[in-house]
């Protein structure tokens, strides 16, 4: 075992912090994109975006004047042409309604799955973030380079950022530019913005809450199984007991699920979509319209700044725990 | 002992600068709770190959981490390749290397994947960090084993591997925490071999922690001592063993009886250790005379030591002065 001593030497420049935190966020991402459970997650995203996008599509393009609806209805008779005319005409006379009201409805329910599928992720992920670097005592490996604790906070984030953007914000924006790309009236952009910027914003949201959480829940321990149970914990578990109706307020803001939920129905305002298209569209008869105002009651934000309060009290404690774990062992 | 040490090193380092020193400290103490694991540190160590020895608990480790900031120093100054660790806490650690004592690696990356990585984080472009991973992998004697996950490895293995990881950005100082550890014989030599060119052929200062003083008096052109947190001695390996009092071993191939009579008879005081050799007192650095006498007596030849286990008798001596007896 003679020691070979032909080394080239490096004399280039040292990449700057981007750089550096860049290449944490990418082996993170890289690391999770090797296993098939994260793919077959990814598929199925991009299907709810796909599936989003398809009912965008075809909303856009049925009802406008000239559309698909009124093109068939036309061999359908002229009673069933009428209707169609008039409901086309309803798009044109109360696009805010419509348009508005149909996007959020969608954006909506497809932040179910966007947070859902985010959920499954980083119950794998939680493991491979804090969680393995301290079992392998990489830590040091890291803090003794030209990196600091917060750069690699940075680059973890970013992981987390990298996977829900996968997941759920690249299909929300993938859904609605197919929705609008290809729609005959310029209103379907234009109404369409503000339900996508409320989607983005609880996006936003949902990313900063989820992603400090799911830090501080990996930096609790150096074993896999135990930050697997405890992210199951915080999020099935106690989600679960928050649930049902009339539990107290305190038990319902310990569960960060059921806090992120609380800041859905804020944001989306379904509720208020609802009671607008209830009172607003003329052609519903007054029980319809009572029957929307209902449904857009349940979707009512109750208690947002106790949501708030819990969201930011775990995010606190996260970072808390993230930055203790945080030490070269 | 903290005296300034200026001085050129050994030997002339290629493509590197030779001059100026690599750590230095003032004041450097650090405290955890009420018991000081540095206390008043104050080194100025030139570039070269440098030892550090003390005994477990000393504060070795401390010293390197708080170099690294890894721990935060409760008070002092320290500055590496001339930047203060503080105020540039990243800039201070670009060109410097590390090789913890425990293990550390990243679970799921194979070694080659995990040295590339480390190359990375230190800001090297991909391709080059690939490049240099697999010189070093190469280097430091790791075969197709490079392509398994590094928790596989074997004790020596991931050895090997973490220096490869504190060498792969071609840094200029580098850190070794008993480099040696767990690794066999002919792995020890090489590793050791590997150590002791990084100054020599590729101007790679490098410090190495270590409780094995035959490792550090073979490869080390400078040793600083720890004990209970102090710097208790800080000079060349040549001269801390000339300020001990120089002795000499000769092993004869035969005529052992006939080898001590004659330096008996030369007035000289003639030990014989349980190996069967013969320990003298000498004047002087040289073994000159020693030869002269063989010849003058026809004695037949021996192998001759001299100033053996200098550096151990001294570092038990500086530990004994530190504990106060």
């Amino acid at each position: 075992m003679e020691a070979e001593l032909t080394l080239s030497r490096w004399n280039g420049k040292p990449g700057g912090i981007g750089y550096r935190r860049w290449v944490i966020l990418s082996a993170g991402l890289r690391d999770l994109l090797g296993t098939r459970f994260f793919r077959v997650i990814l598929i199925l995203a991009w299907v709810a975006g796909i599936v989003t996008a398809a009912v965008g599509f075809l909303f856009t393009q049925t009802v406008s004047d000239g559309g698909w609806l009124e093109s068939a209805a036309a061999h359908l008779g002229p009673r069933i042409h009428a209707i169609a005319t008039a409901l086309d005409a309803f798009v044109l006379l109360y696009p805010d309604v419509c348009i508005r009201g149909l996007f959020t409805l969608l954006f909506w329910l497809h932040s179910f799955v966007g947070v859902g599928l985010s959920m499954i992720a980083l119950t794998v992920m939680v493991p491979r973030l804090v969680t393995r670097d301290r079992a392998g005592r990489a830590l040091t490996v890291y803090l003794s380079r030209p990196l600091t604790a917060t750069d690699y906070l940075l680059g973890k984030l970013g992981t987390i950022a990298g996977v829900l953007a996968l997941l759920w914000t690249g299909p929300l924006l993938f859904g609605w530019l197919l929705s609008v790309l290809f729609a005959p009236d310029r209103s379907f952009f234009l109404y369409s913005l503000v339900p996508l910027l409320r989607a983005l914003s609880f996006n936003a949201i949902g990313l900063v809450a989820l992603a400090t959480i799911a830090l501080g829940v990996s930096a609790v321990s150096r074993s896999s199984r135990t930050t697997v149970i405890l992210w199951l914990g915080l999020w099935v578990v106690a989600g679960g007991i928050a649930k049902p109706p009339g539990t107290p307020d305190w038990i319902r803001r310990a569960s960060f699920s059921q806090d992120l939920s609380q800041v859905r129905e804020a944001v989306f305002k379904v509720d208020e979509a609802l009671k607008e298209a209830g009172t607003e569209l003329p052609f519903l008869d007054r029980s319809v319209a009572m029957d929307f105002v209902q449904v857009g009651k349940k979707a009512e934000a109750t208690d947002l700044p106790g949501a708030l309060a819990g969201l930011g009290a775990f995010v606190a404690l996260a970072s808390i725990v993230f930055f203790r774990g945080l030490r070269s062992e | 002992m903290n005296e300034p040490i200026t001085e050129s090193p050994p030997t002339a380092p290629q493509g590197r600068p030779a001059d100026g020193c690599v750590i230095e400290t003032v004041g450097l103490c650090k405290s955890f709770g009420g018991q000081k694991a540095l206390d008043d540190v104050n080194v100025r160590v030139p570039r070269g190959t440098i030892g550090l020895l003390g005994p477990n608990g000393a504060g070795k480790t401390t010293f390197i981490k708080c170099l690294l900031s890894l721990e935060l120093p409760s008070s002092g100054v320290a500055r590496l390749l001339g930047r203060d660790i503080r105020a540039g806490s990243r800039a201070s650690r670009e060109k410097v290397g590390y090789s913890p004592e425990q293990d550390c690696h990243i679970p799921g990356m194979a070694g080659c994947e995990y040295v590339t990585y480390c190359g990375q984080l230190s800001g090297m472009p991909f391709r080059s960090a690939r490049q240099r991973a697999h010189e070093i992998l190469d280097l430091v004697g790791m075969g197709q084993e490079r392509y398994r996950r590094v928790e596989t490895y074997s004790t020596g293995m991931k050895q090997r591997v973490k220096l490869a990881q504190a060498l792969v950005h071609d840094p200029e100082l580098v850190f070794l925490d008993e480099p040696t550890n767990g690794l066999d014989p002919a792995g020890r030599e090489h590793v050791l071999r590997l150590i002791g060119s990084l100054w020599r052929d590729f101007g790679i200062s490098v410090v190495m922690s270590s409780h094995l003083l035959r490792d550090i008096e073979r490869v080390c052109d400078r040793v600083i001592i720890i004990g209970k947190g102090r710097v208790l001695e800080h000079d060349r390996v040549e001269a801390l063993k000339n300020r001990h009092r120089r002795m000499i071993e000769i092993s004869p191939a035969a005529e052992t009886d006939r080898y001590s009579a004659v330096l008996e008879a030369q007035g000289l005081e003639v030990t014989r250790l349980p190996n069967g050799r013969l320990r003298v007192e000498s004047g002087s650095d040289s073994i000159e005379w020693v030869l002269k006498l063989m010849q003058a007596n026809g004695l037949p030849p021996a192998e001759i030591v001299s100033n053996p286990d200098a550096l151990n008798e001294l570092f038990i001596k500086a530990i004994s002065d530190a504990n106060g007896g």
